[in-house]
C-alpha cells in the first residue's frame, strides 16, 4: 500500500508516469491526492502492463484558478487480472480544466472496474471537464464495469463523459487480411492503434515503454483465437 | 493451353447466411484478359468478389476455384494476397490510428515474412511508396493518414488502386470501383488500373453501369443475374446493355 498527498505548486508544471507491470506476489494499492494551485498543470500517465493486478484510487482537486490536469492511461489485461481504476475529479475554482483518457484491452478471465467522477462545485464557473474510458472486450469470461459519473453544481462549464465497450472490428480485419496481412497481426494492428492515443502522452522512457506494450499486445494477439 | 489460364471457376455455388446466391457460376480468365462482370443489383455480383477474396461470412456450398492451379478455396484471405489476388472494395473499410505508411508496411512485410524474405528496408520501402502514390495522384502527406479515415469517395478508390500498385497483383478485382466516383477520379483510377496491367496478368471488372467500361477496355462481357452467367460475349455487349438494358436476359 502506498499512500501519498502532492501538491503541484503555483505557476508550475508536473508530469507523473506510472509503470505498473507484473504483481504476482499480490495486488498492488496505490492511493493517490494531488492538489493543484493556480495556474498549475499537471498531466498524469499510468501504464497497467499484462501480470499486473492494481487497485488505484486517484484524487485530484484543482484548487487554484486556472489550473489543468490530463490524466491518462491504460490497462492490457489478457489473464486473471483484477483491476481497480478510481479517480475523482474535483473542480474547487473557475477557470480550470480536467481530461480523462483510459483504454483497456481485456480479455480471458481478467476483470476491470473503472470508476470516474468529475465534481464540479459550485463556484467553479467556466470550469471544461471531460473524461473518456473505452474497453476493447476481448473473451466472454472477462468483465468490464465502468461508471462515469458527474456532479455539477455550477451552471456555466463544459463537461462530458463517455464510455464504450466493444470488440475488434472484422470488416477492418478482412480488409487488412485481403492485403496481406495476417490476422494475428491485423488484431496486433487494431489493439495497438486503440491504445496509442495514450502512449502518445508518454514523456519518460517513451521508447522502452511502447515496446513493452507492443511485446505485450503480440503475445494478446497470437493467444485469441 | 492450361497453363495460360489464371482463374478458373466451376459449378460454384455459395450464399450467405443459409442464403444460396450464387447457383452454379462458370468463369474461366487467361493471362492478359480483362473480364467484365455486369448485371441487376441482387445479381450476385458482390458475392462472387467476397467468395474470390475470402470474406469469412460467405460460404460455399459447391463447385471449386482454381487460381494458378492452386485450389483458391483452401486458402486463407491473406493466403490468397500473398498468391497474387487483389480486391479493390465496393465499400473502402476505415482503420482508425492505422496509418497508411504502417498498413502497407505491414501488409509487403507479411508477405516478405510467407516467402521466407528480410522485411523491406526502409529506404526501400520509402522510394516505392513515394513511386506507387504519384501513380495516383496521392500528396505525399496522405502516407500519414489514418487508412480510408475522412477520406472522399474518390479519395477511398485511388488508395485503392495505390494498394494495388504497391501489391501488384496478377489478379485485380474491382468491385463497383465507379460508384462514387466523379469523372476525374474515375480517369484517375482507370488508367491505374490499365498501366498497371499487363500479358501476364488479368483483371475482373464487376460493375451494374458502363461507365467505367468506356476507360477499362474489357475483353471479354459476362451478364450475372439470378446468380447465373446468362450471357457471355465481346466488349460490344457492353453497348448492347446500355441500350436495352438487363431485362433481356
Amino acid at each position: 500500500m502506498v499512500n501519498s498527498s502532492y501538491t503541484v505548486p503555483q505557476n508550475t508544471h508536473e508530469s507523473v508516469q506510472l509503470v505498473l507491470s507484473d504483481t504476482s506476489s499480490g495486488t498492488q494499492s496505490i492511493a493517490g491526492e494531488y492538489i493543484l494551485e493556480r495556474d498549475s498543470s499537471l498531466d498524469i500517465v499510468i501504464v497497467v502492463l499484462p501480470g499486473a493486478s492494481v487497485q488505484l484510487p486517484l484524487r485530484i482537486i484543482l484548487k487554484g484558478e486556472g489550473a489543468n490536469v490530463n490524466v491518462s492511461g491504460i490497462y492490457l489485461c489478457p489473464g486473471s487480472e483484477k483491476v481497480k481504476l478510481s479517480l475523482d475529479v474535483v473542480h474547487q475554482v473557475p477557470h480550470c480544466s480536467s481530461s480523462q483518457l483510459f483504454k483497456g484491452i481485456v480479455s480471458a478471465e481478467s476483470i476491470v472496474d473503472f470508476y470516474g467522477k468529475i465534481v464540479v462545485e459550485q463556484d467553479a464557473q467556466k470550469t471544461e471537464a471531460y473524461q473518456e474510458n473505452h474497453n476493447l472486450l476481448l473473451s466472454d469470461q472477462a468483465k468490464v464495469n465502468t461508471k462515469p459519473q458527474l456532479e455539477i453544481y455550477a451552471d456555466d462549464v463544459k463537461c462530458s463523459h463517455g464510455a464504450t465497450v466493444g470488440r475488434l472490428d472484422e470488416d477492418a480485419q478482412f480488409y487488412m487480411r485481403s492485403r496481406g496481412i495476417t490476422l494475428q497481426q491485423a488484431k496486433a494492428l487494431q489493439m495497438l492503434s486503440f491504445v496509442s492515443p495514450v502512449l502518445s502522452r508518454l514523456v519518460k522512457d517513451k521508447e522502452s515503454i511502447v515496446l513493452s506494450v507492443e511485446k505485450a499486445i503480440q503475445t494478446i494477439s497470437s493467444s485469441l483465437q | 493451353m492450361s497453363q495460360d489460364i489464371i482463374l478458373k471457376i466451376n459449378g460454384l455455388r455459395a450464399g450467405i447466411e443459409g442464403k444460396e446466391i450464387l447457383k452454379g457460376v462458370d468463369l474461366t480468365i487467361r493471362k492478359g484478359e480483362i473480364h467484365a462482370i455486369m448485371g441487376p443489383n441482387g445479381a450476385g455480383k458482390s458475392t462472387l468478389s467476397s467468395v474470390l477474396s475470402g470474406k469469412p461470412q460467405y460460404t460455399v456450398t459447391s463447385g471449386s476455384i482454381e487460381f494458378m492451379g492452386k485450389d483458391l478455396l483452401a486458402m486463407s484471405p491473406e493466403e490468397r494476397s500473398w498468391a497474387g489476388i487483389f480486391m479493390s472494395f465496393q465499400y473502402p473499410v476505415e482503420i482508425p490510428g492505422v496509418s497508411i505508411t504502417n498498413f502497407m508496411k505491414t501488409a509487403i512485410n507479411s508477405r516478405r515474412e510467407a516467402m521466407g524474405l528480410e522485411p523491406m528496408k526502409a529506404a526501400e520501402f520509402l522510394k516505392l511508396m513515394k513511386e506507387k502514390m504519384s501513380f495516383v495522384q496521392m500528396k505525399p502527406e496522405f502516407s500519414k493518414r489514418e487508412v480510408n479515415v475522412g477520406f472522399s469517395g474518390g479519395e477511398k478508390k485511388r488508395n485503392e488502386i495505390f494498394q494495388m500498385a504497391m501489391l501488384d497483383p496478377t489478379l485485380a478485382i474491382l468491385d463497383e470501383t465507379d460508384s462514387g466516383l466523379d469523372v476525374d477520379a474515375l480517369r484517375i483510377v482507370a488508367s491505374g488500373v490499365n498501366a498497371l496491367h499487363t500479358p501476364d496478368k488479368a483483371a475482373i471488372v464487376i460493375t451494374h453501369y458502363q461507365r467505367l467500361l468506356e476507360y477499362i477496355v474489357p475483353d471479354v462481357v459476362h451478364v450475372l443475374k439470378d446468380g447465373k452467367i446468362v450471357k457471355t460475349a465481346g466488349r460490344e455487349l457492353v453497348a448492347q446493355i446500355e441500350e436495352n438494358g438487363y431485362d433481356n436476359y
